[in-house]
């Protein structure tokens, strides 16, 4: 009788026991840091977690959405063991709603939200088809999406429904960030006899005042100042490579994608120096980015302020390879780039590039407003 | 009931000894010494994609780091995604081929990759008891071997994200209580050594002078004293693998390096390319030791992407274009000179007399390694292209194809 009380007493005490609270070992997860900091207390945690089931998927999902990319990683190793459990389950209550929400949320951290997605893959197999085409404005999927776009707009073009295909490919470039994207859009449109502003819709600089060569040899043009970076005067003369003297000369870059040739624009060169210069006027004061890419290497003065400086050499342009955050105020802005030109090679073959692609744009890439104004006219 | 237990015991022998008695482990890049050779005997010279296959596994991803082998478990590394910041850690039963664990984490700063390797070009390395597998978006995670996190570095978002356009190469390597990854790119470059319990910094020494390299580090024994070799920027630096500090230096590598020294006869072999260098060279000594340390240089037939192999009295390359050379190890002079076919990404292997090379068709070739002359034992083709090195453990080959992990032995 003593024993059967007993019995019944345990089993009183465990209905009695209240719902696991994740909270407190998801916080020490959310505690590791740099220098493998809070390992030891974040594995303990992380095998209690991973004890449970289903139910703790939401708070662990939201716990995911962190900066701290090695919390996120420990999250992860516990979300894959209950997932992988419970998709051998058969009677697993999935919370598709909560899902849905939480990858639709473009608010949250994209690599959580493309996991949860890759689970409704499995959970809803359709989801994906109709709600990626709607996700254009979403920074994690939005490639994706325009993908799509140019897909479904290269289809109505095969059927010969230009009018729909003229609307898909202008609302894939009207969202495409990607430069791919953008200049793949751009030439479907203008097939279509549309017209498409890839230099506006990415921001590049291509009005330039130009000057150079100065003289920098042993590589000294990234830390000397040349006059220019002084005062930028387009109507002075300067004494450059060789003797020569250099007046500024005004520049229209054509190039798509804002890729301005310096070997082609100041002479075939080699330890020199040469300064784009441009002034812009935007609407408004506004946070933006400075993203460049240079060979050899560029720095960048914004109003006479340097903003970007990288001492890099013989290492490619490559389209926004270094991205500044930087601050435009309203009226007029200039901006002042220094391009530096290494040694030949000692491979006589490898090509000796000169030259800068500069770009003014929001955090999510696309172009800022502006105008250029025609200094010196 | 006795003679149940006694034919239980019996059968765990047998299973301990298959599992450890057949030669060694394979427990990071390039093997045991790291330096491609195994004293690992009964590894088949002869397949093709179905002879001699004992199992084959899909990889979920892209890499070139090489197969790990651990007693009866295999490791590998890959990477997927559009930036390939999808990193998996997968340890596969070296018997049956079955998935044991996989590991599927984050990248936390993906960078430019290639195509063929993605973030999973370092080659994990294991002491037996823990793994630990750096990749290209400059994370370092510790497991232990039950595929349990232990800890994580996210070492590009504490010192800079890697400027690189092919994404981080370096295989790392045990030294005594430490980790070390070489870290050359276009940013700020250094070496690090972290502690392989905690993970935390033993030191870390900066290099600033250098630029984007994909070379893994060396250890070689010099003296009293160990020291560690990293090749990268026209150059190659001693240092001392206790503390960071920098010993000495030999000028003349090429601009961006790739293969990993070897060491042999009281020397480092260096080489580095194309059209660069093959250096043997004297380690120990301080400051620039150029013109004092090195034995022998010889400017033909150098690689850009594959490690040279030391075995015996000889010394061995496959070049990116497929050439290969035998060269005296003494002396640096050509013994032979041969055209393999194809292209090379991987380095050879040796075990058991043999030279193993595979070229990027899949096709390996078997030579004689006993021999002076060139004697070609095999041409053994896997049906795949194949960019990573092969490892080779308890007499059998492993081959990461672009696709699978392929167990080679004899059935």
């Amino acid at each position: 009788m003593t024993w059967i009380a007993g019995c019944l007493m345990l089993v009183g005490l465990t209905a009695l026991d209240p719902p696991y609270d994740p909270a407190p070992h998801l916080a020490v997860i959310a505690k590791t840091g740099p220098q493998g900091e809070g390992s030891v207390a974040a594995k303990v945690a992380r095998d209690e977690l991973a004890k449970h089931g289903i139910e703790v998927l939401p708070q662990l999902l939201v716990a995911m959405d962190t900066s701290n990319a090695v919390a996120a990683n420990w999250y992860r190793t516990v979300y894959e063991e209950i997932v992988a459990r419970e998709l051998a389950r058969d009677e697993t209550k999935w919370p598709i709603e909560f899902f849905k929400e939480y990858v639709s949320d473009a608010k949250r951290v994209g690599r959580p939200r493309r996991l949860v997605l890759g689970l409704l893959d499995k959970l809803e197999p359709a989801f994906r088809e109709k709600w990626l085409p709607t996700r254009l404005d979403d920074a994690e999927f939005r490639y994706e999406a325009v993908g799509l776009a140019l897909a479904a707009g290269d289809r109505a073009a095969k059927d010969k429904d230009q009018s729909a295909a003229k609307t898909e490919f202008r609302k894939a470039f009207e969202a495409a960030r990607d430069s791919t994207q953008v200049t793949q859009a751009a030439a479907k449109l203008k097939s279509l006899g549309e017209s498409a502003d890839t230099v506006q819709h990415l921001g590049l600089v291509t009005e330039w005042w130009l000057a150079g060569p100065f003289d920098a040899p042993k590589k000294t043009g990234f830390a000397k100042v040349f006059e220019p970076e002084e005062q930028v005067d387009l109507q002075t003369k300067y004494r450059g490579q060789d003797g020569a003297e250099l007046t500024w000369k005004r520049h229209h870059e054509t190039d798509t994608l804002g890729q301005l040739d310096l070997n082609k624009q100041l002479g075939t060169t080699r330890e020199a120096v040469g300064y784009a210069y441009s002034e812009i006027d935007v609407p408004r004061e506004q946070a933006a980015q400075v993203r460049c890419g240079a060979d050899d290497n560029c720095s960048v003065w914004l109003n006479g302020q340097k903003v970007f400086g990288r001492d890099q050499w013989l290492n490619g342009t490559r389209f926004d390879r270094f991205i500044t955050p930087i601050q435009l105020k309203a009226g007029r802005n200039t901006l002042l780039v220094k391009v530096c030109q290494g040694p030949q090679h000692k491979d006589p073959e490898v090509p000796n590039n000169w030259s800068l692609q500069l770009r003014l744009c929001d955090e999510q890439g696309r172009g800022i407003t502006f105008k250029t104004i025609e200094s010196g006219r | 009931m006795r003679s149940l237990r006694i034919v239980a015991v019996f059968c765990g022998l047998i299973c301990f000894l298959s599992a450890t008695s057949n030669g060694d482990n394979w427990p990071g890049w390039r093997g045991p010494n790291r330096n491609g050779v195994t004293s690992d005997a009964g590894v088949p010279t002869t397949w093709s994609a179905t002879e001699n296959v004992l199992w084959k596994m899909p990889l979920p991803g892209i890499g070139t780091s090489n197969p790990v082998v651990w007693g009866d478990k295999v490791f590998v590394t890959a990477s997927e995604g559009r930036d390939q910041g999808e990193l998996h850690v997968i340890c596969f039963d070296r018997n049956s081929g079955r998935e044991r664990w996989h590991q599927r984490l984050w990248g936390t700063a993906p960078t430019l990759f290639y195509g063929r390797s993605g973030m999973a070009s370092p080659s994990p390395v294991t002491d037996g008891q823990r793994l630990f597998a750096f990749f290209g978006t400059g994370d370092v995670f510790c497991f232990d071997l039950d595929g349990g996190l232990l800890w994580q570095r996210a070492i590009a978002d504490e010192y800079g994200p890697f400027e690189n356009r092919f994404a981080a190469a370096s295989s790392p390597l045990l030294f005594e209580d430490k980790l070390i990854v070489q870290c050359d790119h276009y940013g700020a470059s250094y070496v690090i050594a972290l502690d392989q319990q905690t993970g935390a910094n033993r030191w870390k020494s900066d290099r600033p002078e250098v630029w984007l390299s994909w070379s893994s580090p060396q250890l070689v024994p010099s003296g009293d004293r160990v020291e560690l070799v990293l090749s990268g920027s026209e150059k190659l630096d001693g240092y001392d693998p206790r503390t960071g500090s920098r010993l000495w230096t030999v000028r003349g590598l090429a601009r961006e390096c790739v293969p990993t020294p070897v060491v042999g006869h009281g020397m480092l072999f260096v080489v580095s390319g194309p059209n660069g260098t093959h250096f043997a060279i004297k380690p120990g000594g301080s400051g620039d030791i150029t013109d004092s340390h090195v034995v022998w240089k010889n400017d033909k037939g150098t690689s850009f992407v594959p490690s040279a192999i030391l075995v015996g009295e000889r010394y061995y390359l496959a070049d990116d274009k497929g050439i290969g050379s035998c060269l005296d190890a003494h002396t640096g002079k050509l013994i032979w000179k041969r055209r393999f076919g194809d292209k090379f990404t991987a380095s050879p292997v040796s075990a058991d007399g043999k030279l193993f090379f595979t070229n990027e068709a899949g096709s390996t070739l078997v030579l004689d390694a006993t021999q002076a002359s060139y004697e070609e034992v095999a041409r053994n083709d896997i049906g795949e292209e194949v960019y990573a090195s092969p490892a080779i453990s308890q007499g059998k080959f492993f081959v990461r194809t672009a696709k699978n992990l392929v167990c080679v032995g004899i059935k």
